[in-house]
Formats: C-alpha cells, sequence, structure tokens
C-alpha cells in the first residue's frame, strides 16, 4: 500500500490553531493575484511533515504560494503560504505547512476559521515586467523571497490548483480535538502566466519546516483569480487513512 | 471479439528482490498459460518510478521473456514512450524489430508519450513537446523498419544516413497502435490510421462516442505506417468465479487497489500547468471509482468480474459497441493469489471464449 506520513499531530495539539465552531461563512476573494511556484523536495525531508492519515505524493513536492487579496472582509491583505503536496485518500492535497498574512486581522481570522497556522507579517506581492516577486519577513528577518521569472501567457484552463488541508483543534461530537480539516476554494480564472520559479531565500524552520529542503523546480503559474474561501465541508481523523476516518460537515460548500 | 492481457506488474512493499522476482514470474505464468488457453495477445506498459504501481519499465525484456515462453500469443507494447529523454527512435526501431524476430513475428507496437509528472519529471522531459515528439516517432517508425537506409531531420531528432538493423519479421512492419486516454487521442489514432489502445476504464457511454468517433475519422486517414490498422481495444479486470458474488468481491478488490494506487500518480496537469496536458486522463474516474482499497462501491461499469455469465453479458455489451479486443488486468499489489487469477483465467476460457469464438471463415460466408 500507498506509504503514509508519520506526523501525529495529536501529540502536541496546542501548537495548533484552536477553531470555535466549524461552520463559517465563506468568504468571497475577487480578482485575487496568486503566485504560486512547485518545487520538488527530497522525501525524507518531508515524511515527519506530513499527517499520518495521508499519503506522500510521489516524487514529494511542495507549492510556495503569493497572494495579493485586494478585497475580502477583512480589508485587502496578502497571504504567503507553504503547502505539501500530498494525497487525501485518492486525491491531491496541499498540506499547509505554514503561512505568513500582512494584516494581523486577515491572520487572526484565517487561523479561527478555517484553522490556517497562520502568523502576521510583511508579505509583498509586486509585479515586474520580466517577473512576478514574492517576499515575506517575519521579525524582520526575510523568510522567502521567490520569483516567478518570465512569466508567458496560458490559459486558465492548462492551471490547475488542488484543494487544501490544514491541522487544527475544532469541537466534533461535543469535544475539541486535532483534526485535519479540507478547504477547497474555486477559481475563476481571468488571466494565467506560466514562468519558472526562482526562490532567493527559504528559511525552512520559519515555515516550520526546518528538514525541509528545496531540490528541483517544477513549475511557477501567476493567476489573476476570482476566487473564495468556501464553509468547510469535510473534516478528518488525522490518524486514520482518510478513506476511513473523513466525515462530511455539510453538503454545500457555498452560504446556506 | 480477441481477448489480451495487461501488464502494470505492480509490486507492493516491502519490496525484496524475491518478491520482485516472483511477481514477474507469476506474470509470465499467467502468460504461458493464457497462451495454452487462446488468449491473443499479451502487452506490458512502460512506466518509470511508478512505486508499487508498475515496476514494468523494461517492457522489451519482459516481452522476450513472453515471447520466448509461448508459441502463439501475440506480445505488444503498451506502450513505448515516445519522448526522446526516454527512448531514442533508433533505439526504438532496433529492439522491436529484435523482439519481432524472437517471437516469429508476434509483435504489436504501442506507443504514447507518458502522463505522468512523476515520469516526465524524471526524465527531464519538456511536457509541452510531448505530443510532437510522439507524432515525429510514430512518423518515422514504418520507415525505419522498411526503408533499407534511412536518414532523418527532425525537430526532435536526426540521424545522417543509416542501416538500421535488423528489420521485423513481419512484412510491411507489426501493427502499431496509440495508447488513448486521453479525450481526443481516439482522433490522433485514427488520422494515422493506428489501432486504439484504450487504457482508460470509461464506461459504455463516453466508449461508446469515442469508437464511433475513432471509426469515422479512420476511414479518410493518411496511415503513418504502409497500412492501416482500424482495432479498438479497451482494458478491463478480469476476475472470474464460479460464485458471482465472490467473482464481484474479488474484481472489485483488484479494480479498488489498483484504482489507488493509479490516484497516488502525480499526473502532469497537477503540477506542470501545459497546453499538452488539458486532461487528467485516466484518473478523473479512477478517483470516482477508487474510494478506497477496501472499497466495495462504485466502479465503472461493464468490469468483467464476477461469474461466467455476468462476464459474458459485459463482454457482449463492449462487443455491442464496436470494441475488437479486451485486455485484462489480473491482479494489482499481488491482492489476488496466484493459484486464484490461474483459476480465473481457466474458467475464463472455459465458460465465457466459447460464447465469443471466432467463427470459421466459411462457415461466415454462408451465412
Amino acid at each position: 500500500m500507498p506509504l503514509y506520513g508519520t506526523l501525529d499531530i495529536t501529540r502536541s495539539p496546542a501548537g495548533l490553531p484552536t477553531l470555535a465552531n466549524l461552520d463559517t461563512e465563506a468568504w468571497a476573494l475577487p480578482k485575487a493575484e496568486t503566485m504560486q511556484l512547485l518545487i520538488e523536495v527530497p522525501r525524507v525531508t518531508t515524511d515527519r511533515l506530513l499527517p499520518k492519515a495521508m499519503h506522500p505524493a510521489l516524487p514529494s513536492y511542495v507549492g510556495l504560494a503569493v497572494t495579493k487579496y485586494s478585497d475580502s472582509p477583512v480589508g485587502p491583505f496578502n497571504l504567503a503560504m507553504l503547502r505539501l503536496g500530498s494525497r487525501a485518500g485518492a486525491h491531491p492535497r496541499g498540506f499547509l505547512l505554514g503561512a505568513v498574512a500582512s494584516t494581523e486581522a486577515a491572520a487572526r481570522e484565517l487561523r479561527a476559521r478555517w484553522g490556517f497556522p497562520v502568523e502576521s507579517g510583511e508579505v509583498k506581492f509586486l509585479r515586474r515586467h520580466d517577473r512576478v516577486m514574492g517576499t515575506v519577513k517575519k521579525d524582520g528577518r526575510i523568510i522567502l523571497d521567490c520569483a516567478l521569472v518570465d512569466p508567458q501567457p496560458v490559459s486558465g484552463t492548462d492551471v490547475q490548483y488542488i484543494n487544501w488541508v490544514t491541522a487544527a483543534n475544532a469541537p466534533l461530537d461535543g469535544k475539541t480535538q486535532p483534526m485535519l480539516i479540507q478547504v477547497d476554494p474555486k477559481y475563476t480564472f481571468y488571466k494565467a502566466e506560466r514562468g519558472k520559479p526562482l526562490i532567493g531565500t527559504f528559511d525552512a524552520a520559519a515555515w516550520k519546516a526546518p528538514d525541509l529542503k528545496l531540490a528541483e523546480p517544477i513549475v511557477g503559474t501567476c493567476c489573476t483569480v476570482d476566487t473564495d474561501l468556501p464553509r468547510i465541508r469535510f473534516v478528518m481523523d488525522p490518524l486514520k487513512p482518510v478513506f476511513q476516518g473523513t466525515r462530511r460537515i455539510r453538503e454545500s460548500r457555498a452560504e446556506d | 471479439m480477441k481477448f489480451g492481457l495487461f501488464f502494470e506488474i505492480s509490486i507492493p512493499r516491502p519490496w525484496t528482490a524475491e518478491k520482485e522476482r516472483t511477481v514477474y514470474n507469476n506474470c509470465l505464468e499467467q502468460v504461458k498459460l493464457a497462451d495454452e488457453l487462446g488468449f491473443e495477445h499479451v502487452w506490458a506498459v512502460e512506466h518509470h518510478f511508478l512505486e508499487e504501481y508498475s515496476h514494468c519499465s523494461a517492457p522489451e525484456l519482459f516481452l522476450t521473456a513472453c515471447a520466448v515462453l509461448t508459441r502463439r500469443i501475440r506480445v505488444g507494447h503498451g506502450i513505448v514512450v515516445c519522448v526522446p529523454e526516454f527512448n531514442h527512435p533508433i533505439k526504438i526501431a532496433e529492439r522491436t524489430a529484435t523482439l519481432d524476430l524472437l517471437s516469429a513475428g508476434r509483435l504489436e507496437v504501442g506507443t504514447g508519450r507518458s502522463a505522468t509528472w512523476t515520469e516526465l519529471g524524471g526524465f527531464c522531459a519538456n511536457p509541452d513537446t510531448t505530443k510532437k515528439s510522439w507524432d515525429e516517432f510514430v512518423r518515422c517508425l514504418p520507415k525505419m523498419w522498411m526503408q533499407e537506409t534511412f536518414s532523418y531531420q527532425g525537430e526532435f531528432w536526426s540521424m545522417p544516413e543509416r542501416t538500421i538493423l535488423p528489420k521485423p519479421y513481419q512484412k510491411p512492419h507489426p501493427p502499431m497502435w496509440v495508447a488513448v486516454t486521453s479525450p481526443g487521442t481516439e482522433i490522433d489514432a485514427a488520422d494515422r490510421g493506428l489501432g486504439s489502445l484504450g487504457l482508460s476504464f470509461a464506461g459504455f457511454g463516453e466508449q461508446e462516442k469515442k469508437i464511433a468517433e475513432y471509426r469515422r475519422r479512420i476511414k479518410s486517414c493518411e496511415p503513418v505506417g504502409a497500412f492501416v490498422n482500424e482495432q479498438v481495444a479497451t482494458t478491463n479486470f478480469l476476475f472470474c468465479h464460479e460464485d458471482e458474488k465472490t467473482g464481484i468481491e474479488m474484481g472489485q478488490k483488484l479494480g479498488n487497489t489498483f484504482n489507488y494506487l493509479a490516484t497516488q500518480l502525480i499526473s502532469t496537469r497537477e503540477v506542470y500547468s501545459s497546453p499538452s496536458y488539458q486532461s487528467l486522463g485516466l484518473l478523473p474516474a479512477l478517483r470516482r471509482a477508487a474510494t478506497g482499497p477496501d472499497a466495495g462501491e462504485q466502479q465503472t461499469e461493464g468490469m468483467a468480474y464476477g461469474d461466467p455469465a455476468r462476464i459474458v453479458r459485459a463482454v457482449k455489451k463492449w462487443e455491442s459497441l464496436g470494441v475488437d479486443c479486451i485486455n485484462f488486468i489480473l491482479n494489482a499489489n499481488e491482492v489476488i493469489p496466484q493459484d486464484q487469477v490461474m483459476a480465473s483465467l481457466r474458467l475464463f476460457a472455459r465458460e465465457v471464449m466459447p460464447h465469443f469464438a471466432r467463427k470459421p471463415a466459411d462457415a461466415a460466408a454462408a451465412e
């Protein structure tokens, strides 16, 4: 059978974000600009980062995403995320390892509503003629300096964004407990570009992935999209294989 | 209707030398029996780096062993990856001709381009150009087999004039096919006069549309080879048992395991945005079907498992849609014990194959 991750998130629940409930309303996030850089990483550096319920991607890879949300319920903010390519059962997912939001309000709400492991910091999304750049600073120190070099137009139909999974504490069956939460944004593409990922600085420890080593770049995309953060539909037992431990919280991802 | 075997050579962890050897030997034993039972084809994939799902990275060697062990069954590349980083076209022409000689003219040559980032990335191949390189390769291969000397200047490869040796046993050359997983590839097959080697598990409705379009287009094709190979093959799972319930349960176990392993692969589209890979190939259907290795739920219609009567009904339905050949996957991760795989093959040959026996030419003509 496929390999499983080795991370037991139930051993240190205090380090996880905690949701008051699983009933957050959805956020509409129109005209977001999002840069995603995919990079292969050695498998030995990721085994301990992936929950026991999930399978690693073969080969292992991470996605570094820097997004400019110009309109949201908490105002404009930028968000940088590190996601580990993986499988929840048969489905490709990006397990959220770390995130930085550019405003305190965004960081607070993303932690409380969807359980993102997000802290506040300085996140810049900059577009130049020949590249799109993302820079993240925490405590005055650069922890990510990356770019999509030589962006070339592609069709939005060429781009696939996979859904995310995050680890958090949330109430279920009358008890607040560690669990995995699926976050499945939708995308309507206005513009899509593809280019080469370039990483200047990546401070793995600051992204809560101290052993992670970036290896072969795969590809980068930069897209303008209408997107969202939907209502939570699925949660998963962190210790059981996902195909045995998934619970549907509600039928619809929309406001209902 | 013709029947074949289709090998991915799936090997469960933990991998030991003995386990890999045992699975290969099991496959060879199945091929030997299939030859005796009257199966027409054995196909072997070319996959690289696909852990547990497929350890069949050198199909030409496996197929050579099949050819040596058998007398009648045709041996097929299902498929050769026609991407220069994987296989140089001269080597493809030479290897296939050699295998055709060793098998006394029993070779079928499937072609394709790989669908996973796991493989394309592993060979540092450019996903944007695989369809173009495949097209170039399939146009060159027949000439390399047939012409005394050959030279070529192309986008993906070139060579000065040389004599490519040996030449195939079959004249003018072995039948050629293309793997059809993505929507639209059946049209590529038809336009080039290639056989359609279906590797997806789509249901009847989708397959019927694909076959109809293939049949329509191939009538006006410009074949890349010396002849048109108008044939439609599909892939299926086989587990035949006297007891219908047991047959279905075991067949579903096989199908679920195969699907679950397949969905672990990284499709090119998942990570590499490219107009060349807009489709996820066979993965969406597999993900719908693969709720887990223990799942006994939804699987694509028309699967060849159950008791003989149930399988006869499924095969007749495929036959009515215009399928010429069904190739069966017999195992995945060794979830079916070898003695049961062999018993399933024997029962299928005894109880199902006679329903589809080809009539002698004179009898058919008299009807």
